[in-house]
């Protein structure tokens, strides 16, 4: 077919199809990465980011950027090599976001009844933003993955900070010391994650003190980092156009 | 135009129906009717609940209900199984329909996992304060890591009233009384709402113009200029700059808001205090055992003897929960499970006083349709044939020893 032949005959029509597409492309996108992004993370972060008593200032803060960093590098890696887009890290974010709080509203609090200040997702919005951003500034892949995922993983913790901070609170119970998190990971039973299998302040940065979670941030951006070069190359195989030699 | 809006709807539609399977893929609850498939061995020779007790079988809403009894750690541990040196006593319910509002072990609160010793007896209770009404099965759970969930019995409960009427409450270190079910939910939507709109925007930003087709184009044919404006490089900094900012106020609002908050806690803690048996004199040698399977009943040759000072008579043999007497010599009046409790299930060949100083060999068979119910005759294609159990001795007064039996098994098929 030439152009001369082509299935939209103005320019008004063209911008109109051109415009159906946008939508179309993008809702499929949207959709795919719901699925895709979170069940990734559901295998990957998991307990971490189910459940409130999970959310430490060690692991939680470590594991949870380097899993995340998968799918926004790669999408971010299409959208802007492809189409000179910058919201590829958001995009998948937002998809993750919109799949969690569907999942733990519908399943975790309407199905079997956990209240939802115990199983709320974590926020990966701010260290989106600025991933789309510095590679939008940038237009470097490398500079991106330095700066960019140094900056996923460090604004982790301080983003969802005002989230757990409440939860943070101390209480005695029964002679004990608890955090309002470990007290509904106490008091909401999971017969299925018995306490020993909860893995929080594990781990060998006792000469931090009581300032652990930069620490425990700064070790998460660098790998973040590692993870964010791998997975924008895995974005750039699956978006390459390859066409078949014809006979 | 309307065919490609059509398509659009259509496809959508299919994309969320997917999208919401995905999600439903997963549910965090365990059924509680578990009890039934776990191999035989893990429930004859782990723990063995006895003397359990549940409070109530009818609790509302707000209420509370207890069930307490003793749990021994069997000795002869098998060799499959991880020891219990991390366990963690849990309640086996279908989801949070109670809270767990305590849990003892002897009289010390387990909220995290314990070293548990073999051949130790220790006492315990757990604590449940009803949530949401329904009928519920309630079992008492250890779980062992390496080992998995050990279940023990479990009894129907009723919660009547609504769910609508449960509150949490409880006085933090700082003075504030609280209600756990619903604290810190409007934070957790306000700033969940925030950062999305903060997402969704600039996402918007970028979709106002043509998105795919034309950039696309653009980007193959090399012509990069105008794809990025600096009006956008100017809205990019002010995203930039505001997430800093949100964050940083954020961060700084709730560290004024909660100026004391403290790390999770956890660890494992140890020195569980076992229950003082009293002394046991009666000393059991297993000659034979051997299950017949048509007749879905275990009889063993035992050899007694009595080195006490009273007369004693078998009045129970309990393994994996269920409970076989002789109801001439005990009977059980405390609202155990009925499904595991053969109350005239054990026969003794000769069941008259063992006097002190005697020693008897005696065919004892338990027999019951719960073998099968409970799939307890499975123990016979186990990789080790062994059955475990406990036995109870009464003397006239009343007072109880216990002996604990492990021994092979032989199958008899015909
Ligand atoms: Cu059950």
């Amino acid at each position: 077919m030439s152009a001369s032949q082509s299935a939209v005959r103005s320019r008004a029509e063209a911008v109109k199809v051109s415009r159906t597409f946008d939508y179309l492309i993008i809702w499929t996108l949207f959709m795919v990465l719901i699925g895709g992004y979170h069940i990734h993370f559901m295998l990957t972060g998991g307990d971490w980011d189910f459940w409130s008593d999970w959310k430490d200032r060690r692991l939680w803060v470590t594991v949870v950027p380097i899993v995340s960093i998968t799918f926004p590098a790669a999408v971010q890696a299409m959208a802007w090599s492809r189409y000179r887009l910058p919201f590829g890290a958001t995009l998948c974010v937002l998809g993750l976001l919109l799949g969690e709080w569907i999942n733990r509203y519908l399943n975790f609090w309407g199905w079997t009844y956990f209240p939802v200040n115990f199983v709320f997702p974590s926020n990966l919005v701010p260290g989106a933003i600025l991933l789309d951003v510095v590679l939008m500034l940038s237009g470097s892949f490398t500079l991106t993955a330095v700066l960019g995922g140094m900056a996923w993983g460090l604004v982790f913790y301080p983003g969802n900070w005002p989230i757990i901070a409440p939860l943070h609170i101390p209480i005695e119970y029964n002679g004990m010391m608890f955090t309002l998190a470990d007290l509904q990971g106490y008091h909401y039973v999971r017969t299925g994650t018995p306490e020993y299998i909860r893995m929080v302040e594990k781990g060998t940065l006792r000469t931090f003190g009581k300032d652990v979670a930069p620490v425990s941030a700064f070790f998460s951006a660098f790998v973040s980092i590692l993870i964010y070069f791998l997975w924008h190359f895995f974005g750039n195989w699956f978006s390459q156009t390859r066409f078949v030699q014809s006979t | 135009m309307k065919t490609i809006k059509d398509k659009v709807a259509k496809l959508s539609f299919v994309a969320l129906l997917m999208t919401l399977s995905a999600a439903m893929l997963y549910t965090p609850t365990a059924s509680a009717h578990g009890e039934k498939s776990q191999a035989a061995f893990m429930r004859m020779r782990t723990i063995h609940w006895f003397d359990l007790n549940w409070s109530k079988p009818v609790v509302e809403v707000n209420e509370t209900m207890e069930i307490s009894g003793k749990f021994h750690v069997f000795a002869g541990w098998p060799e499959t199984v991880d020891k219990p040196e991390v366990s963690f006593l849990n309640i086996g319910i279908p989801g949070p329909v109670f809270i767990r509002a305590g849990s003892w072990i002897g009289d010390q609160l387990v909220p995290r996992s314990v070293t548990l010793e073999l051949g130790e007896t220790y006492s315990f209770r757990v604590l449940l304060k009803a949530r949401r009404p329904g009928e519920w099965h309630v079992h008492t759970m250890m779980n062992v890591e390496g080992g998995g969930p050990i279940i023990g019995p479990g009894k129907f409960v009723t919660i009547t009233g609504t769910m609508g009427s449960f509150t949490n409450e409880l006085t933090t270190l700082t003075g504030q009384t609280i209600d756990l079910e619903t604290w810190g939910l409007s934070n957790i939507y306000f700033w969940h709402g925030l950062w999305y709109l903060v997402g969704v925007a600039w996402l918007v930003y970028w979709c106002r113009r043509p998105v795919f087709i034309p950039r696309h184009l653009a980007v193959s044919a090399g012509k990069l200029d105008g794809l990025i404006t600096d009006g956008d490089k100017k809205v990019a900094i002010i995203f930039f700059v505001g997430t800093i900012g949100l964050v940083l106020f954020g961060m700084g609002q709730a560290n004024s808001k909660y100026p004391v908050t403290t790390p999770l806690q956890a660890g494992l803690m140890r020195g569980m205090v076992p229950l003082e048996m009293p002394e046991v004199s009666i000393n059991v040698k297993v000659e034979e055992a051997s299950y017949r399977v048509p007749g879905r009943a275990m009889q063993m040759t035992l050899t007694i003897t009595n080195n006490g000072d009273s007369a004693v008579r078998l009045g129970e043999f309990n393994t994996a929960s269920v409970r076989f007497l002789d109801p001439e010599v005990y009977q059980d009046d405390s609202g155990y499970p009925a499904d595991l409790l053969a109350d005239a299930g054990l026969s003794v060949s000769d069941n008259s006083p063992i006097q002190p100083g005697e020693t008897r060999t005696i065919e004892v068979t338990a027999s019951d349709a719960a073998w099968e119910v409970y799939r307890l005759s499975d123990l016979i294609y186990d990789p080790d044939s062994r059955f475990a159990g406990l036995l109870f001795f009464f003397d006239e007064n009343g007072n109880r020893q216990m002996v604990m039996v492990d021994a092979p098994l032989i199958p008899v098929f015909i």
